[in-house]
C-alpha cells in the first residue's frame, strides 16, 4: 500500500479489522428499512434504481426498481417506441446506469431488499442448525445461464406486446413472476399481490407462475444461500454494463495461496474467486459483491474492494485472525 | 572348569548411551552451542528435545493416541474426538538404517526411518503404541508403507487423498474421505463429533497457527531476529508436544522477538545471505542442511516444507459454524492450498516459492531432495526453470540422513553462499 499518513493508516486498519458480517447485517437492515418504508417519510429516489425496490410496494417504497418502467417502456406500440419514446428509454437507461456505476453489484450484496430477505432466511436456517445445500459443478455451469435467458425474455416479451404479438395482460412479464412483487408489499401490510388474476388466460398463467415462483423462492432460499440471485435478470444486466463501475473487487493472484477460504464462504459458490490467479478484476456475473470473500481471506492484500481505484476494504492476516476468532482460546 | 565359567548376561545399554541418543545429542549440541545469542525462550525447546530425544523421556498425551504419517491428516478431527495426534515422520539416521529392510535400496530416508521407528521395541520419541495410525495416500512410498506398518502389528487407517487438486471432483472426493475418517475416529473413540468439541479443537489449532504466523512474520525482518535452525526446532516440536504448551512457548518466543526487534538486535551479520529452504522436510535430528547453511554464515529466513511452513501456515475460514460446514472447510484447508509434490501439477508450489522469496527478501534458495524421494527429484527441473526465469539462484542438494556427505556439502554450501554475497555486493 502507498505510504500514507499514520491517521489514514489507522483508519484503514480499523476498517480492515471490522467484524464484517455484523457490519453488513446492520447495513442491510438500514437499507431495507429505507427502501421498504422510506415512502412513508416521502422519500422518493426515482424509478431507475438498480435493485429490487419493488414498485408494487406502493405506500412504503422509497424508489422503484428499474425493471418495472423498462418493461413498460419497451411494451409501447412500436411506432412510438422507435420514434420519440425511444429517447425516454435511452435517458431512463442512462439514469439507471449512473446509479449502477456507483456501487456496481454492491447493490445486490448490500442494498437489495430481496437479497436481504434471502440472507435473513439463511440465518434462520443456520440458527435451526440445518445445513445449506450446494450445486454440483455441472449444475452450476448450466444454471448460471438462466439469468441471461430471463433477461432476454424480459426484453423480448414487452417488445412483442408492443408489436401486438402478445397480450397486454402479460405486462410487465418479469414483474408478474418476480417474488419481490408479492413479498415486499407484504412488509407494509399489503397482501393484495397474492392473487391469481382470472381476467384472461395469459394473466392467469403469469400470476399463477408468480405464486409458484414465490413459493419456490421461500423454500429455495431457505435451503440454498442467495437462491434467487443466481437467476436474477437484473444481475445479468448489471454484469453487462459493469466495466466502468466505480466499486470493484480486485485480486492479486501473486499473493493468493488458493486455500479456498473465499470460495468456502461464497454464497454464490463462485470457484474463480479462489482459483483464478490471472484476472485482477475478479467479479463474475454471479457475484453479489457481498465482500464476504475479502473478509475471509487470510492473505494480506490478496483480495480488496476499491472505489474509483482507492482501496476501501482489504484482506489482512490480522483482520482474518480477529474475525475467525483465531488467536484466542476457546470459550473467551 | 569351563562349565563353571560365569555367563555374564549382555546388558542392554541405557538409552542415553545408545547411538540414537548420541545422534540426537550431537545435533542438539551443535544447534545450541555453535551459536551465540540464542533466544532465551528457546530454552524450552532445547530442553524438550534433550529430554525426549537424548534422555528418552516419555511423551505424555491425553486420550487415545492417533499417529499420523503426513500433515494431510486433519488433526482438528483427532482433537475433537478427545484423542491426541502425533506426527510419526522420523528424522533419525539410526531408524533410517533399521527401516532399510523394508524398502528398496534407493528409497526416501524419511519413510525408511518412520518404518524403522515403528518396527523397533523402544520407540523414540517414546510416545507409546498408537491406537491408530493414519496414513494418507500421498506418495507411492508412503502408500506402500501401509501394509508394512500393519504387518508390524499396528492398526492402520488409509486416508484416501486425491493426487489432483484442481478439479471440483477431487475436492468433493476428499471432503467425503475426510468425513469417512471422522466416522472411523468415532468408531475408535466411541465419542461423537459435535459442534462444540470440533469448535474447541479448531480453536486449539488456530491459536497455534496464529502464534506460528507471528513467528513467521518476525522472520521477514532483515537482518534476522532468529535463526532458521531454531525455527525448525520449534515446528519440529509441534510433531509431538502438547499443543497448548507448544503454543504458550511460541507466544513467549514471539514476545522475546518483539523485544529484540525494538532493541535493534541482529541475530546475524547484516550481509548474511538470506536463504529460502524448500524440498524434503528437515526433521530432528536430521537438521543437517539448515545447520550447515547457518554455520557457514547464511540464514534460513523461511521455508516451503511440510515440517514447518506448510504444516502450520494455512488457516481455515468457516462460514456457518455447524459440524458439516466445519468439516468441509477443514477438508478444503488440507487440500486446496497444499503444495506437496505428489500432485500432478505444481503451479501453486512455484508461485508460493516466488512469493516467499519476494516477501522474505531471500537472496537464494536451497532445495533439499532426499535421495529416493522421487516426487521432489522430479519437480527439481520445473522449479529450477521458474527461479532461473526470475533470476534467483538456487542450490539443489540430493542427500539423505547419513552424515557421510557433510564435508562435501559444506563446501558446496559455502561456495553458494559466497556467490550470493558477491551478487549482493554487485547489486549494491
Amino acid at each position: 500500500m502507498k505510504a500514507s499518513s499514520p491517521r489514514l493508516q489507522a483508519l484503514r486498519d480499523a476498517v480492515n479489522h471490522v467484524h464484517f458480517n455484523r457490519f453488513r447485517f446492520w447495513f442491510q437492515l438500514a437499507a431495507f428499512v429505507l427502501f421498504v418504508y422510506g415512502g412513508y417519510l416521502a422519500i422518493d429516489l426515482g424509478s431507475r434504481l438498480p435493485f429490487f425496490a419493488c414498485g408494487y410496494n406502493q405506500e412504503g417504497r422509497a424508489g422503484v426498481c428499474y425493471l418495472l418502467p423498462l418493461q413498460h417502456q419497451l411494451s409501447l406500440p412500436w411506432a412510438r417506441l422507435f420514434s420519440y419514446a425511444g429517447i425516454a428509454v435511452l435517458t431512463g437507461f442512462l439514469i439507471f446506469a449512473l446509479w449502477f456505476i456507483f456501487l456496481n453489484k454492491g447493490w445486490c450484496g448490500f442494498i437489495c431488499p430481496l437479497g436481504t430477505i434471502q440472507d435473513w432466511l439463511t440465518s434462520l436456517r443456520r440458527r435451526l442448525g440445518i445445513r445449506y445445500s450446494t450445486y454440483s459443478h455441472g449444475q452450476f455451469a448450466q444454471l448460471t445461464k438462466v439469468k441471461y435467458l430471463l433477461l432476454a425474455l424480459m426484453i423480448l416479451i414487452p417488445l412483442g406486446i408492443g408489436g401486438g404479438l402478445f397480450s397486454h395482460s402479460m405486462s410487465p412479464p418479469f414483474c408478474l413472476i418476480c417474488p419481490a412483487r408479492m413479498i415486499l408489499p407484504m412488509f407494509t401490510g399489503d397482501f393484495s399481490q397474492f392473487t391469481i388474476d382470472f381476467s384472461s388466460s395469459a394473466a392467469m398463467v403469469m400470476t399463477a407462475l408468480g405464486i409458484s415462483i414465490t413459493a419456490l423462492f421461500l423454500v429455495g432460499s431457505f435451503v440454498k444461500k442467495r437462491f434467487f440471485c443466481f437467476f436474477c435478470p437484473m444481475s445479468a444486466l448489471h454484469y453487462l454494463i459493469s466495466k466502468p463501475a466505480l466499486l470493484k473487487l480486485k485480486k492479486d493472484g501473486s499473493k493468493c495461496t488458493r486455500c479456498g477460504d473465499c470460495y468456502n464462504v461464497c454464497d454464490m459458490e463462485i470457484k474463480e474467486i479462489a482459483d483464478d490467479i490471472k484476472n485482477t478484476n475478479i467479479m463474475t456475473d454471479d457475484c453479489t459483491m457481498c465482500l464476504k470473500c475479502v473478509a475471509s481471506c487470510p492473505e494480506t492484500g490478496a483480495l480488496k474492494a476499491t472505489f474509483a481505484g482507492i482501496p476501501i476494504f482489504e484482506s489482512t492476516e490480522a483482520g482474518f485472525i480477529k474475525r475467525m476468532g483465531k488467536g484466542v482460546q476457546h470459550g473467551k | 572348569m569351563e562349565n563353571d565359567a560365569k555367563v555374564i548376561p549382555i546388558q542392554a545399554a541405557p538409552y542415553n548411551l545408545s547411538r540414537q541418543a548420541g545422534e540426537a545429542e550431537n545435533m542438539l549440541d551443535h544447534i545450541v552451542d555453535d551459536f551465540p545469542d540464542n533466544p532465551q525462550s528457546m530454552a524450552y525447546f532445547y530442553d524438550l528435545f534433550r529430554r525426549v530425544y537424548c534422555h528418552g523421556d516419555e511423551v505424555k498425551h491425553e486420550g487415545m493416541l492417533v499417529g499420523t504419517t503426513c500433515i494431510q491428516a486433519p488433526e482438528e478431527l483427532i482433537y475433537a474426538f478427545g484423542a491426541t495426534p502425533m506426527r510419526l515422520c522420523n528424522g533419525s539416521y539410526h531408524y533410517d538404517q533399521k527401516g532399510a529392510d523394508f524398502m528398496p535400496a534407493k528409497s526416501c530416508s524419511l519413510v525408511k526411518a518412520t518404518l524403522g521407528m515403528l518396527n523397533s521395541e523402544t520407540v523414540i520419541p517414546k510416545i507409546g503404541k498408537p491406537d491408530l495410525i493414519v496414513n494418507p495416500t500421498t506418495c507411492d512410498q508412503k502408500k506402500k508403507a501401509s501394509v508394512m506398518i500393519e504387518g508390524m502389528g499396528h492398526s492402520v487407517y488409509e486416508l484416501e487423498f486425491p493426487n489432483v487438486k484442481e478439479s471440483e471432483a477431487s475436492r468433493v472426493y476428499w471432503q467425503r474421505s475426510v468425513r469417512q475418517f471422522a466416522a472411523r475416529l468415532r468408531e475408535l473413540t466411541g465419542k461423537k463429533l459435535t459442534r462444540k468439541n470440533l469448535q474447541a479443537a479448531m480453536a486449539k489449532t488456530s491459536r497455534a497457527q496464529a502464534a506460528f504466523r507471528k513467528l513467521h512474520n518476525f522472520r521477514r525482518k532483515s537482518p534476522s531476529l532468529i535463526l532458521g535452525k531454531d525455527a525448525f526446532l520449534v515446528t519440529n516440536a509441534y510433531f509431538f508436544d502438547d499443543i497448548e504448551r507448544w503454543t504458550d512457548a511460541v507466544e513467549k518466543l514471539n514476545a522475546e522477538l518483539e523485544l529484540r526487534d525494538e532493541a535493534g538486535f541482529k541475530a546475524v551479520q547484516s550481509k548474511a545471505p538470506r536463504v529460502l529452504f524448500t524440498g524434503s522436510p528437515p526433521i530432528f535430528p536430521n537438521l543437517k542442511l539448515p545447520l550447515l547453511i547457518e554455520e557457514a554464515g547464511g540464514v534460513v529466513v523461511t521455508d516451503e516444507t511440510c515440517s514447518a511452513n506448510r504444516m502450520l501456515y494455512d488457516m481455515t475460514a468457516v462460514d456457518e459454524w455447524l459440524v458439516n460446514d466445519m468439516v468441509d472447510s477443514l477438508a478444503d484447508k488440507y487440500l486446496k492450498p497444499c503444495t506437496c509434490p505428489i500432485f500432478t501439477r505444481n503451479d501453486d508450489r512455484r508461485r508460493r516459492l516466488l512469493d516467499l522469496v519476494r516477501d522474505f527478501n531471500a537472496d537464494g534458495v536451497v532445495y533439499q531432495a532426499f535421495a529416493g524421494c522421487q516426487v521432489y527429484e522430479m519437480e527439481y527441473r520445473s522449479v529450477a526453470d521458474e527461479f532461473n526465469k526470475a533470476g534467483i539462484p538456487m542450490l539443489y542438494i540430493e542427500t539423505d540422513y547419513s552424515t557421510d556427505d557433510k564435508g562435501q556439502l559444506s563446501t558446496r554450501i559455502e561456495a553458494f553462499l559466497e556467490s550470493l554475497k558477491n551478487r549482493k555486493k554487485h547489486r549494491a
